[in-house]
């Protein structure tokens, strides 16, 4: 064990009789002591606890833990998956501290006046077992402002009254809001105030028209002096440009706010001086450049793969309007353009066409492509499938997966929305992310044999996917192909590679979470081992979750049903094995109350094995139902 | 409990990061990819490989120069503005699974004596890939004139025997045996 370290080593004495130096020392008190400061218990709160704090590291050093087998390591990182699931709802909430004392403090005279090495110290104090990382720090007048994880502030408010750098710190909570990092001065603000008000009296909501012509005889932009030189008029210019931006709140409503702008009278005399124009308003439909100083085409140039929905721009009164073939070259530069100086130059006929010829167009959407062989494996597989994938995750383990099945599931969420995919980010492998094979998590996040997958799906949420009889919802691609490993050891055999896009209700009961997601998974079926309840098995299983919703036009005119290939997912009466409708009795039997022959009848009845309509026809005649028709503890 | 080898785990996944950065970027230059799909192999040509199974949203291309032309097509802007690229795949994720740890098809016996079962080169393996792909482009702000797209590409990948004995010459580690691809 690790030698006692100073006065810590007394255990729960308190330390109330040393005033002079509290005695708690620094674990690696030679070095560093002047950056972080000593620390001390005494002053402000000498009845509080000793701290657990950092003392004796013990011998836990690096890769004492090493060379455990990776079976075991992946069962006990499922297990923690699985209790953290329940455990640690705050993980992604945040607080916001405050901390008084900095100034009073050695390290104030550092360049940033502390902060670094204040956070340095307290990540390092906190907990000796986890690690406590800080957000960025901001010091706003006599406070230290940070955030922190919900989970580590317990540990974090331990130190309140610890002395940093030969003065006590004190730590708070806060509701307050965090301040902002950048700080706007008054000038500033004021000078923004101003811009804004340029922008409100040039601007016609009759017209849609933002008129900054002449902008150099403007009374207001005259007094703030900002056409005093040229770099400052360009400045001047990107302010305003970038304001006009971001007035409105969405590209939509600022595409339908402003579409026309005019520069005209600006002696402008390359459009490189206005460029952020096309930046702020891409959307633009009529531009005025009149009686400007453009002498030539390589002057406007720079604005040629932009503007992509421009139809009028007045260029007369600039020099280059004398330039033979001018037209000619400006009206291919913007597809949509149909008014220069005044003359029609395209037909909106002729526009919509040279559009179409400046985007590339993406590839055409065909419905499914079922190449499965004769059997309609999977169209058969898939039914099974999805349906105890919602119903009854273990039962899909035991038929479908062994030993050998791998799993695993990557999620992309939106910026900024990863709250949401909460249940799912944990157990994400995308490797691009995880940074590739030297994160461990490659290994961690991929569960291998039946019995570790099935207790891996329990902690994601619960689904309902779309049934297989709306092709409309579903994109289903497979085919055969040779050369996996045969079972017996000796061989090929044909494998079969499916993949699947469509979609699946879900309710996260441990976030709080209902709504629709939308799926790709891959499925790799290979032929089973001797004595498997099929005679296929699933020897990979990539879920990919994703964001994105297909798009209408993508549902081919031509109904998917009539193409050949997808009828055997179309038709007929879905095949289930024993094994599986003994699940499904089982599971009806367990939700409803009723015995296994009323069970049997239920769903093989109208609802002709399936689970939902069986469901439904049961909570409809329930109250017809004779009380033999429920098990006896019902 | 039976588990997958972590070295050919994690060969698989370093094998996965080489194999997309090199084929996305490949694409989205404009630059061929033929050469790595099985068609176009000898080795496996010789021992008899069925083609490449590429599957195009929906549509199956007989061969990997099929596949090309389509790409083309969809790159195809002749009034473009810019010489910049007119089609972009950018990768948000991409997983791998080892699907045979020892596969031999067109191997030599010296080959599978080389590498053994565990060893994270003789592997056939899945790799599952989605993104966003960007149509149409702008000098600065792509995403006001660009359409966007998901895509999710599905490969399965064997091992490349050219490159992999003793003394054999550099290049590809793995070829493509079965792509499929959905853009929506």
């Amino acid at each position: 064990m690790a030698p006692p370290s100073g006065p810590r080593g007394g255990g729960n004495r308190r330390p109330t009789a040393r005033t002079s130096r509290g005695g708690v020392s620094k674990h690696r008190a030679a070095v560093r002591t002047d950056r972080d400061g000593d620390v001390s218990m005494g002053g402000p709160t000498p009845g509080s606890n000793p701290p657990t704090g950092p003392s004796g590291r013990g011998n836990r050093g690096r890769g004492a833990s090493r060379g455990s087998r990776t079976s075991s390591r992946l069962a006990q990182n499922l297990k923690s998956y699985v209790e953290g699931a329940a455990g640690h709802g705050s993980r992604y909430a945040k607080t916001t501290l405050k901390i008084l004392g900095i100034k009073n403090s050695k390290a104030a005279s550092n360049p940033d006046g502390g902060v670094k090495s204040l956070l340095e110290f307290i990540e390092r104090k906190a907990d000796k077992d986890k690690k406590i990382i800080l957000g960025r720090g901001t010091l706003e007048g006599d406070y230290v402002w940070v955030k922190a994880n919900k989970d580590d502030v317990a540990s974090i408010m331990r130190l309140n009254g610890y002395s940093y750098a030969g003065a006590p710190i004190t730590i708070e909570e806060t509701t307050e809001p965090f301040p902002t990092g950048s700080k706007v001065s008054k000038e500033a603000a004021d000078t923004r105030q101003k811009l804004i008000a340029v922008l409100a009296k040039r601007y016609n909501a009759e017209q849609k028209l933002l008129d900054l012509s002449a902008l150099g005889t403007d009374d207001i932009l005259g007094n703030l002096g900002t056409f005093g030189s040229q770099s400052l008029a360009e400045k001047s210019f990107k302010a305003l440009m970038h304001l006009a931006g971001t007035q409105y709140k969405t590209a939509e409503e600022r595409k339908d706010g402003i579409q026309s702008v005019s520069l005209a009278r600006n002696e402008i005399s390359d459009v490189d001086q206005v460029f952020t124009l096309a930046y702020s308003l891409p959307q633009l439909r009529r531009l005025d450049l009149s009686n400007n100083k453009l002498d030539s085409l390589s002057k406007i140039s720079k604005w040629k793969h932009e503007f992509r929905w421009l139809e009028e721009l007045y260029l007369v009164g600039n020099p280059l309007t004398s330039l033979t073939g001018y037209a000619t070259e400006i009206t291919q530069w913007f597809p949509c353009l149909q008014v220069l100086d005044g003359n029609v130059v395209r037909t909106p006929q002729e526009a919509a066409e040279a559009l179409k010829a400046m985007t590339p167009n993406p590839l055409p959407q065909l419905p499914s492509n079922l190449r499965d062989g004769e059997n309609n494996v999977a169209s058969i597989f898939l039914r099974a499938f999805f349906q105890l994938y919602d119903h009854d995750r273990p039962a899909l383990a035991a038929q479908f997966y062994d030993a050998d099945s791998v799993f695993s599931l990557t999620a992309t969420p939106e910026p900024g929305r990863e709250v949401d995919w909460k249940s799912y980010l944990k157990y994400s492998r995308n490797i691009q992310k995880l940074g590739g094979s030297r994160n461990p998590a490659v290994v961690q996040r991929l569960f291998t044999g039946a019995s570790l997958i099935a207790e891996m799906w329990k902690s994601l949420p619960a689904t309902r996917h779309a049934t297989l009889d709306q092709p409309e919802l579903w994109l289903i691609d497979c085919h055969t192909f040779p050369h996996l490993a045969d079972p017996s050891g000796h061989g090929f055999a044909m494998g079969l590679m499916i993949n699947v896009h469509g979609q699946f209700e879900e309710a996260d009961t441990t976030e709080d979470l209902f709504g629709t997601r939308t799926f790709s998974r891959s499925f790799i079926l290979g032929p089973s081992k001797a004595g498997a309840p099929h005679p296929y098995r699933v020897i990979s299983d990539q879920l990919t979750l994703h964001k994105w919703k297909r798009q209408a036009a993508v549902t081919p005119a031509v109904p998917a049903v009539a193409v050949a290939p997808t009828a055997p997912v179309a038709v007929g009466v879905p095949v289930l094995d024993e094994a599986t409708k003994a699940q499904l009795i089982q599971e009806l039997s367990r939700r409803t109350g009723m015995n296994a022959q009323y069970s049997e009848l239920c769903l093989s009845g109208t609802a002709n094995w399936n689970f939902d309509l069986a469901l439904k026809s049961f909570e409809e005649q329930k109250a017809n139902l004779p009380p033999a028709a429920f098990t006896a503890s019902a | 409990m039976a588990y997958v080898d972590d070295t050919n785990t994690r060969c698989a996944a370093d094998a996965a990061a080489k194999f997309v950065s090199w084929y996305y970027n490949q694409i989205n230059e404009a630059k061929g990819i033929s050469q790595s799909y099985v068609t176009n192999n000898e080795t496996y040509k010789n021992a008899g490989h069925p083609p490449a199974d590429i599957c195009v949203n929906g549509l199956v291309c007989a061969t990997p120069e099929d596949w090309e032309k389509l790409l083309a097509q969809q790159r195809d802007a002749p009034k473009a503005a810019t010489d910049k690229k007119h089609v972009r795949y950018l990768v948000d994720t991409y997983d791998t699974h080892v699907i045979n740890a020892d596969y031999r098809f067109g191997a030599t016996q010296n080959l599978i004596d080389l590498h053994g079962v565990n060893d994270g080169v003789r592997m056939m393996i899945m790799i599952n890939v989605s993104g966003t792909v960007y149509f149409g482009v702008s000098m600065g702000n792509y995403d006001e004139y660009a359409v966007k797209q998901h895509f999710n590409d599905v490969f399965i990948l064997v091992p490349n025997w050219d490159t992999l004995g003793k003394g054999s010459k550099y290049g590809k580690k793995f070829l493509i045996a079965s792509q499929t691809y959905r853009a929506y």
